[in-house]
């Protein structure tokens, strides 16, 4: 039995991930190794004691990790927060957490996991600064603008949409709207709405009482009861059942909800900030979305462009990647070919910043040399003959912006490659082409 | 989804309207649980239900009265000791309510069984005729004897 604790014990302190367990009096009764690296805490020092001396977690006051499972059922997955390590310094983490039970499913303790963000938040910090909001890279007038509205309504609490293709950030979007707002402390509540059958969604969102449905075997409560003071993110909210639509049209109308089996009116003091990818026009036409409900979401509309809109972009968040992925994956990669890039940058990126975020990360992965180049791209991405075809068709239609373009800059060509969008061997070649016709 | 646990964290979160609920729940399934009621004792008189608290009391003093007395106020984080400052070091000859004196009497004897005696000698000679009262006095008084200690 000693001998199975022992290789227990040494198999989680082989993980990079800090791990704690607490008994049910919410006393640490494990440490690993990793938890000991990244609070700074010795496990002698901590065993025994009650976690929320030790973890100090931002939530810990109002609203424990383990105490929201042990309310909601529902275990917690990367769940962003902060801790204070010994040295009195705070650090971002992402935790996972969930209940231990014993036979006769009794909660008799809990487990939380926790990675240290401290050195992905500064690398994305120092990824491009200055076009770099709350991990948002954009440099861009329409990027820009984003960021200077989000900070206009830090002081709001009225509800906004976001709008934007699948993989143009809006959940980022979402996170930098909470993170500036007056409700940075309180709860952060995320809920995709096309993750769950029409007949849970409700459930979910509002809770139930016992006995409400089939498996309603307990009460349970709801998603905006757990946002309850914060801000609650309703993703793919177009996607919501039409009956489901009304009651969250009742919230925002009137503040109140009731759980699902329940007719007491229950007060939501919770902000809402939705988000689809649908395009609304069409959503309304083909009653995906009430109209009404449409105008109580979009008081302060948001609408991010697609990547192909905003090309000038592409080269911050190229490099901004592959620091990432270079750090993540422990290679030495700091550069991009110009002919590589060139073709990022004439891609249309269907899945836009997330493809990108994808390919950069498979480059990143397989790449032998300091730079990535060319030949390395995967097939799909496209060929260098599109980006002929784009030279030869700015040739052909645009030689003399391209000429009042470079006087602008100067004969800057990197300034003037920037401002078009393409790499400078690109607009090199373009040069070349146009002193031979 | 009442728990033991549900009821420890609100507890340590000094939320006692909800970890009474729970731990009313625990000793339900479990009327044994020492743990859950010695906290449900401090529960009740936070909110205001003394009578039940006393209740509570008595069982636990009748059947393991160091279970309360060897309270470790840090180890345990037992609120006893902000708890009685919070009701401004009220003395037993103090013209207070009943109700109060009680609450005192109770709270004192996890942290201090010498001041918990104090507090139930006065309660005794305001209220002589319950007999839950002299007991409790009888089984402090026999504890705290043997160690001689000066009453504060």
């Amino acid at each position: 039995m000693a001998e199975q604790k022992n290789i227990r014990d040494e198999i989680l302190d082989s993980i990079g991930e800090g791990l704690l367990t607490v008994d049910k009096d919410f006393k640490i009764n494990f440490f690993n190794r990793a938890a000991e690296q990244i609070t700074g805490f010795n496990r002698e020092e901590v065993l025994n004691q009650f976690c929320k001396y030790v973890f100090r977690c931002e939530l810990c006051e109002s609203k424990c990790p383990i105490g929201l499972i042990l309310e909601s059922g529902s275990p917690l997955y990367d769940f962003k927060s902060s801790i204070e390590i010994k040295d009195g310094t705070r650090k971002p983490v992402k935790l996972n957490a969930a209940i231990l039970k014993n036979e006769s499913n009794e909660p008799i303790g809990g487990v939380i996991s926790f990675r240290d963000l401290s050195e992905i938040e500064s690398i994305r910090k120092d990824a491009g600064s200055a076009g770099n909001f709350f991990g948002i890279i954009g440099r861009g007038k329409a990027m820009q603008d984003i960021f200077s509205l989000v900070k206009e309504i830090a002081d709001s609490d009225a509800t906004v949409l976001i709008q934007g293709e699948s993989g143009t950030g809006k959940e980022l979007v979402a996170n930098a709207i909470q993170a500036t707002s007056k409700r940075k402390s309180k709860p952060f509540v995320k809920v995709n709405c096309a993750v769950f059958p029409e007949t849970l969604l409700a459930s979910e969102l509002f809770g139930h009482i016992k006995g409400a449905f089939t498996d309603a075997f307990k009460d349970r409560i709801g998603r905006f009861e757990l946002a309850n003071e914060g801000t609650i993110f309703l993703d793919e909210v177009a996607e919501m059942p039409f009956q489901t639509q009304v009651q969250l049209l009742r919230v925002l109308q009137e503040g109140t909800f009731e759980r699902v089996g329940e007719s007491i009116p229950r007060k939501a003091d919770v902000r809402v900030i939705a988000a689809t990818n649908l395009k609304i026009d069409e959503a309304l036409k083909r009653s995906k979305l009430r109209e009404d409900l449409y105008y109580r979401l979009n008081v302060i509309p948001i609408f991010i462009p697609p990547l192909r809109d905003r090309r000038e972009d592409i080269p911050y968040l190229v490099k901004s990647f592959i620091k990432e992925y270079s750090k993540a994956y422990n290679k030495e990669i700091d550069d991009i070919e110009d002919s590589a890039l060139d073709v990022l940058m004439n891609y249309t990126w269907p899945g836009n910043v997330r493809e990108l975020e994808n390919v950069i990360e498979y480059l990143v992965v397989r790449a032998k040399n300091m730079t990535i180049r060319l030949e390395n791209l995967p097939s799909g991405i496209g060929s260098s003959l599109s980006t002929e075809k784009q030279i030869s068709e700015f040739k052909k239609e645009n030689p003399s912006e391209l000429l009042q373009l470079l006087e602008k800059h100067k004969w800057n060509k990197t300034k003037a490659a920037e401002e078009l969008g393409i790499g400078r061997t690109t607009l090199w070649r373009m040069l070349k082409n146009l002193k031979n016709d | 989804m009442y728990s033991e646990m549900l009821g420890n964290k609100y507890f340590l979160a000094r939320n006692y309207d909800n970890a009474a609920k729970n731990f009313q729940y625990a000793l339900q399934a479990d009327p044994i649980n020492k743990s859950a009621k010695k906290k449900l004792i401090i529960c009740f008189t936070q909110i205001g239900q003394i009578e039940k608290a006393f209740e509570s009391f008595y069982q636990l003093v009748k059947e393991d009265i160091n279970f309360i007395i060897e309270t470790d106020p840090v180890a345990d984080d037992c609120p006893c000791a902000e708890l009685t400052v919070k009701y401004g070091n009220i003395l037993p000859y103090e013209n207070e309510s009943y109700d109060l004196k009680l609450m005192l009497a109770m709270l004192w004897l996890y942290c201090s069984a010498e001041k918990s005696l104090e507090f139930f000698k006065r309660i005794l000679v305001e209220n002589p005729g319950d007999p839950r009262i002299k007991e409790i006095t009888s089984l402090i008084e026999e504890k705290i004897k043997p160690t001689n200690k000066p009453i504060h």
